[in-house]
């Protein structure tokens, strides 16, 4: 027993390998794919998923669960289209705007869960619930026709997402790394961090160690609908549409990508870098799935049984007597 | 009273008393809601969703969760769609209808208990590639055409006269009843609340905790899928996202009827009642001059406010029990008395 | 008595060379063990002695490596709960596994097949035939501990079983509660049931008990009929073999109190304590004596900033800090170390530095985590406490319970606390453990550090208090000091006796 940082360390080491293999099929498949432009340009049909799994890690490793990231996403991008286009608003202005109310938003449901003790599932259910229909109801609120979504955005705003460093490395690919880095800092480098990870093994311990463990849970959920407000940021830009349904189909994704990553759903395990990888791996797949001609609407049933399967044979790994039998067999043949 | 009380006990009580209260509450806003031809529409209207949080409710009584039912719905529904538009006998369609919603809820239970996969991964995984297949089966296309002796079997009353209750509301209310009381007075029955309640307990006295679960998951799936033969009837049609989110609502259901998450509390004629609720939302607002914009921000404010309350009260109760615990502790009795 | 408790017959749950090992601990070592109809077998050992391993097996939760286990002198095959269930066996965990929403007859009769009027007549018929009066409407959640034992029992009876294994059942009992359990037993006893007792107490086993049987390292060192032992040689049996007399530390002159106690209660009340005088003077160990539930630990954590304080008020170095929060208590230089180590003490997956670290992380110099500060940290408590580990990111569940015991006072002193509340800081540990924890608790002393020692060993207050008080029903019932501190003394008053 070497203690589980060096066995998360020979997870990531496998989700890497797992993204390598990704590569190479899909590059033999199709060696357009290969193409560094295409390659690293396909990472815009998933920032979205790498930026809120990052944070929604957070909540993971309290032991809480976030299924409302996917609605708050969709409710930022109509909420700053809508202050754009129909009270005025400076874009970058109502940009920010839509970053502090996706962090109240998650907010109030990191209150719910962290001061009443509902299950977390319970709280995010209702909080998908509540934002989705916010979203919605706000649509309606606008001149634009709701189908529609709202577009016309100064180019300003639409082309930061579109733009490609050395005329390559797409903007968002820096976006997902500088955020990366952050919360890399913040949970593995930070006092805060360190008490996100209490909480998450033993809150009531954490208590006796004078960490105010509901406002660090509360919090946790703050930075996961921040998160997902950028995360419809981006989106508006880079489609140059606002729409309230934006992330509808996220949550399993998200979800994946930080269980995946090696984040226990228990709590008190887990780390970005993980879930970073784990959410590369889910892009490309995606991507390299569309590009061999596999339609979107297939994609979850390999992203379905990547989790069911990775997370199947950790926890059966985990598991000392199952794990046991195993190695057993393995000397038997050996 | 007392012997009413033993029998239907408070919880079941409170959440029927709940719906008749927000029928009462729309209906003073606007009294034509409370016509006997608008409560059918919103009891018959209810049928899939009381099917599906029915079998919800054995897997969270058990303490598990799963939300895998939209999708099994949709493939149960695709299927079973498919073959009774290709004119084969309705029994089949209605056999492979089944036979999805076993499959899949086998694979959950099995995951869950004997790869000790978490049920929200398990399920949420199970979710996107039953979904995925509702695809592969359908090649993305609708599923139209169906015969109309199908689609009239829901239309079909009891009294013959369109606006009373539909045989498929009676057959889910009986279905309903019986689940009820195979879970509450039978010995199998009670197992799904005791592996719920408390786990250990449970293999202690010797309740085969593992199997009770699998069971959970398959009747859920079975539950999804009869709630997919309904679908099929009701809305004439299928397309590839059928379903989509049916499991958020049938959790949230469950959640309003007073079926808790932690598990072994909670009844499904709670569920059910749930269900009435969340079907009916849209309806309510339409007669209370909303938009029907606002049904999920409703929904979203109904269910947290809901579950809050409820566990506020309960916190406040076991929190005020230990207090007076305690504080009986200190009191001096004169017998004793104290230096 | 009937002749059932002759042992001419043959036994009811006969034990023989069981074995067991985890991977490569070996657990139980050729375990025998008879019991006859009408026993009363008082199972005694220390923790990890293999006590429950082997009731574990019994019940049929483990399965044994090794060795067979006789039910009425058949061979019987017990590989999961159901089957020990239905050859009469019924353990009563020590803490008892009730469903906390059903009420106490669906816990009863839960899992049965037969008809619910049957079952309900005979439950009724065994309530009176016993005597014992159960509310068989309320839920298992308002009962307390030893009504929920009750049940359990019940439960046991109902299937009709024989033979019942009772897991430390009076560890969370008042003194009342524990006098009818002793009547229950003896009632069961003289019905002809065999009964396993498994307990820390030795008191209880001439009480109640008509044979013991010791357990240590795995094997049985010592049974028979308890009218054989002393208890003296019980206590033998329960030391390893090459024990040396733990030499008793030697009776220091208590310290001068010199100048303003550091640590004062005045008054002070909350949720299960009332009225509370107490003062601790730099330097000095006060032993707070008191059976389980007598408010000591309430008392601890209000001090604490875990509830809310009713009157009265507690000064720190003439700092009144009264009602303040967790950590703001922690910054005035109060420390506590919880009794329930599991529940309130440890990260069970995290590692020996960041436990050691968790309560005074905001105190480590640095913008961002100062990773080599932390290390430092652990590594002076893991070298100054003797604590065995293999490296400082070693998961602490995997230490031994005095270890972990060790981290968890180590975090306490991280903290540089001028007052420290020790809450049963020996419970659960082995005897060398216990030798380093007493060995730095005297260090603090000597360090300065005033310290409140709580416990229910009344060896332990003897051996370190310099004075001590005894809680009885929340209030402090008695004081004493050094000289008159003695196990007998503390006992009687702790469980309220007249002085």
């Amino acid at each position: 027993m070497k203690g589980w940082a060096k066995y998360l360390v020979r997870w990531e080491v496998f989700l890497l390998l797992l993204l390598l293999a990704e590569i190479l099929v899909f590059g033999h498949l199709n060696p357009r794919f290969l193409r560094p432009r295409v390659l690293l340009g396909s990472i815009n049909d998933f920032t979205s998923i790498c930026v809120v799994s990052l944070f929604v890690t957070f909540v993971l490793v309290t032991g809480g669960m976030d299924i409302q990231a996917g609605a708050i996403v969709g409710l930022a991008s109509i909420g700053m289209g809508l202050l754009w286009k129909d009270c005025g608003l400076d874009i970058w202005t109502a940009a920010a705007i839509a970053i502090v109310a996706g962090g109240l938003c998650g907010m109030l449901s990191g209150f719910f869960v962290a001061y009443t003790g509902v299950q977390p599932m319970v709280v995010t259910l209702g909080g998908s619930f509540l934002y989705s229909g916010i979203a919605i109801a706000v649509t309606h609120l606008s001149s634009t026709e709701s189908y529609k979504g709202i577009s016309g955005f100064p180019r300003a705003f639409t082309a930061f997402s579109k733009y490609r460093f050395w005329g390559i490395i797409p903007s968002q690919m820096f976006i997902f790394i500088a955020l990366l880095v952050v919360s890399y800092i913040i949970l593995h480098r930070t006092r805060y961090g360190r008490a996100v990870f209490l909480c998450g093994v033993n809150p009531a311990a954490a208590e006796f160690c004078g960490i105010n463990t509901r406002r660090v849970i509360m919090s946790t959920y703050v930075l996961s609908g921040a998160s997902a407000a950028v995360a419809g940021i981006i989106l508006t830009s880079y489609l140059g549409t606002a729409k309230a349904d934006f992330g509808k189909e996220l949550t399993l994704p998200i979800i994946t990508a930080v269980v995946l990553g090696g984040t226990s759903n228990l709590g008190g395990r887990g780390g970005v870098i993980g879930t970073a990888l784990a959410a590369l791996v889910i892009g490309v797949m995606r991507f390299g799935l569309s590009m061999n001609g596999v339609t979107t609407q297939y994609h979850d049933i390999p992203v379905g049984v990547l989790l069911i399967v990775a997370v199947g044979c950790r926890t059966f790994m985990d598991n000392p007597s199952l794990a046991r039998l195993v190695r057993r067999g393995w000397l038997a043949k050996t | 009273m007392g012997e009413l009380k033993r029998i239907v006990p408070l919880r079941e009580l409170t959440s029927v008393g709940f719906v008749v209260a927000i029928f009462l509450l729309v209906g003073m806003v606007n009294p034509n809601f409370l016509s006997a031809q608008n409560i059918m529409l919103c009891l018959n209207g209810s049928v899939v969703f009381i099917m599906l949080s029915v079998g919800i409710a054995f897997v969270i009584i058990s303490g598990e969760i799963d939300v895998s039912v939209g999708a099994t719905l949709g493939l149960a529904a695709t299927v079973s769609a498919t073959m009774i538009r290709d004119d084969m006998p309705w029994s089949l369609a209605v056999a492979a209808a089944v036979l999805v919603g076993l499959m899949v809820g086998l694979l959950n239970g099995v995951g869950v208990v004997a790869f000790k996969v978490p049920s929200i991964i398990m399920t949420l995984g199970t979710n996107g590639i039953v979904r995925g297949l509702c695809y592969v089966y359908s090649s993305g296309k609708w599923v139209e055409n169906l015969p109309f002796g199908y689609k009239s079997l829901s239309q079909a009353t009891l009294t013959g006269r369109p606006g009373s209750i539909s045989w498929f509301f009676f057959a889910t209310a009986v279905v309903t009843l019986l689940v009820y009381i195979y879970q509450t007075h039978t010995n199998r029955g009670r197992h799904f609340y005791a592996v719920g309640d408390n786990e250990g307990g449970a293999t202690l006295i010797g309740i085969p905790v593992g199997r009770t679960r699998i069971i959970a998951f398959v009747l859920c799936g079975v539950f999804a899928s009869l709630a997919g033969l309904m679908y099929v009837s009701r809305i004439g049609f299928v397309t590839p996202v059928a379903g989509m989110g049916y499991e958020m609502k049938a959790i949230a259901a469950c959640v309003l009827g007073g079926v808790s998450l932690s598990g072994g509390i909670g009844s499904v004629i709670g569920a059910a009642m749930g269900a009435i609720i969340m079907a009916s939302i849209g309806r309510i607002l339409v007669f209370m001059q909303f938009s029907s914009n606002y049904d999920n921000t409703i929904t979203g404010i109904l269910l947290i406010t809901i579950v809050v309350a409820d566990a506020l009260l309960q916190r406040r109760a076991a929190e005020r029990a230990r207090r007076t615990l305690l504080t009986a502790k200190t009191a001096i009795t004169p017998e004793e008395g104290l230096p | 008595m009937s002749t059932t408790q002759s042992e001419g017959g043959k036994p009811k749950l006969s034990v023989r060379r069981i074995r067991k090992s985890f991977r490569l601990n070996t657990v139980l070592k050729d375990i025998n063990l008879d019991i006859y109809p009408g026993n009363v077998v008082a199972l005694i050992g220390g923790n990890g002695a293999g006590k429950s391993t082997l009731m574990k097996i019994i019940m049929g939760i483990y399965k044994q490596d090794d060795g067979d286990i006789a039910i009425d002198g058949e061979k019987a095959d017990l590989a999961n709960p159901a089957a020990a269930l239905a050859r009469g066996i019924y353990l009563v965990p020590q803490e008892p596994m009730l469903f906390p929403n059903m009420t106490v007859e669906e816990n009863i009769t839960i899992g049965f097949t037969e008809n619910k009027a049957d079952l309900r007549r005979r439950l009724t018929d065994l309530t009176a035939q016993m005597n014992w009066r159960v509310d068989l409407t309320r839920k298992a959640v308002s009962l307390s501990i030893a009504e929920q034992q009750l049940v359990e029992i019940l439960r046991g009876l109902l299937r009709n079983s024989r033979i019942l294994i009772l897991d430390e059942p009076t560890s969370a009992l008042t003194f009342d509660e524990v006098e009818s359990l002793f009547r229950i037993v003896a009632d069961l006893r003289d019905k002809g049931i065999s009964i396993i007792y498994i307990t820390h107490r030795l008191a209880e086993v001439f009480r109640i008990a008509t044979h013991v049987a010791i357990m240590r390292d795995g094997s049985i060192t010592l049974q028979g009929p308890v009218g054989n032992f002393t208890r003296d040689d019980l206590v033998r049996g329960l030391l390893p073999p090459d024990a040396q007399q733990r030499e008793r530390a030697e009776r220091r002159p208590p310290p001068a109190r010199t100048g303003k106690p550091v640590f004062s209660l005045r008054g002070y009340s909350g949720y299960g304590f009332a009225d509370i005088d107490l003062d601790v003077y730099p330097g000095e160990i006060v032993g707070l004596a008191g059976v389980v539930g007598a408010g000591r630990t309430e008392l601890a954590t209000t001090i604490f900033g875990r509830d809310i304080v009713r009157g009265g008020s507690v000064v720190l170095d003439g700092e009144d800090i009264t009602g303040l929060s967790t950590r703001a208590v922690i910054d005035k230089g109060v420390n506590y170390v919880p009794e329930d180590r599991f529940l309130n003490g440890i990260f069970k997956i995290s590692d020996v530095a960041a436990n050691t670290s968790a309560a005074c992380l905001r105190r480590l110099p640095g913008l961002f985590l100062p990773r080599r500060e932390e290390k430092s940290l652990a590594q002076r408590f893991v070298d100054g406490f003797r604590i065995r580990v293999t490296g400082l990111d070693q998961p602490l569940g995997s230490l031994s319970g005095g270890n972990q015991q060790k981290v968890v006072i180590g975090r306490a002193l991280s903290t540089n606390p001028k007052f420290i509340i020790l809450d049963e800081p020996t419970r659960g540990i082995d005897a060398a453990a216990r030798g380093d924890v007493y060995a730095i608790i005297n260090e603090l002393k000597e360090k300065g550090v005033a310290i409140l020692l709580i416990s229910s060993d009344m060896e332990e207050i003897v051996e370190l208090s310099d004075r001590a008080v005894t809680m009885y029903h929340g209030r402090i019932n008695r004081r004493f000091e050094k000289a008159d501190i003695s196990q007998d003394n503390l006992m009687a008053a702790a469980f309220g006796a007249a002085v």
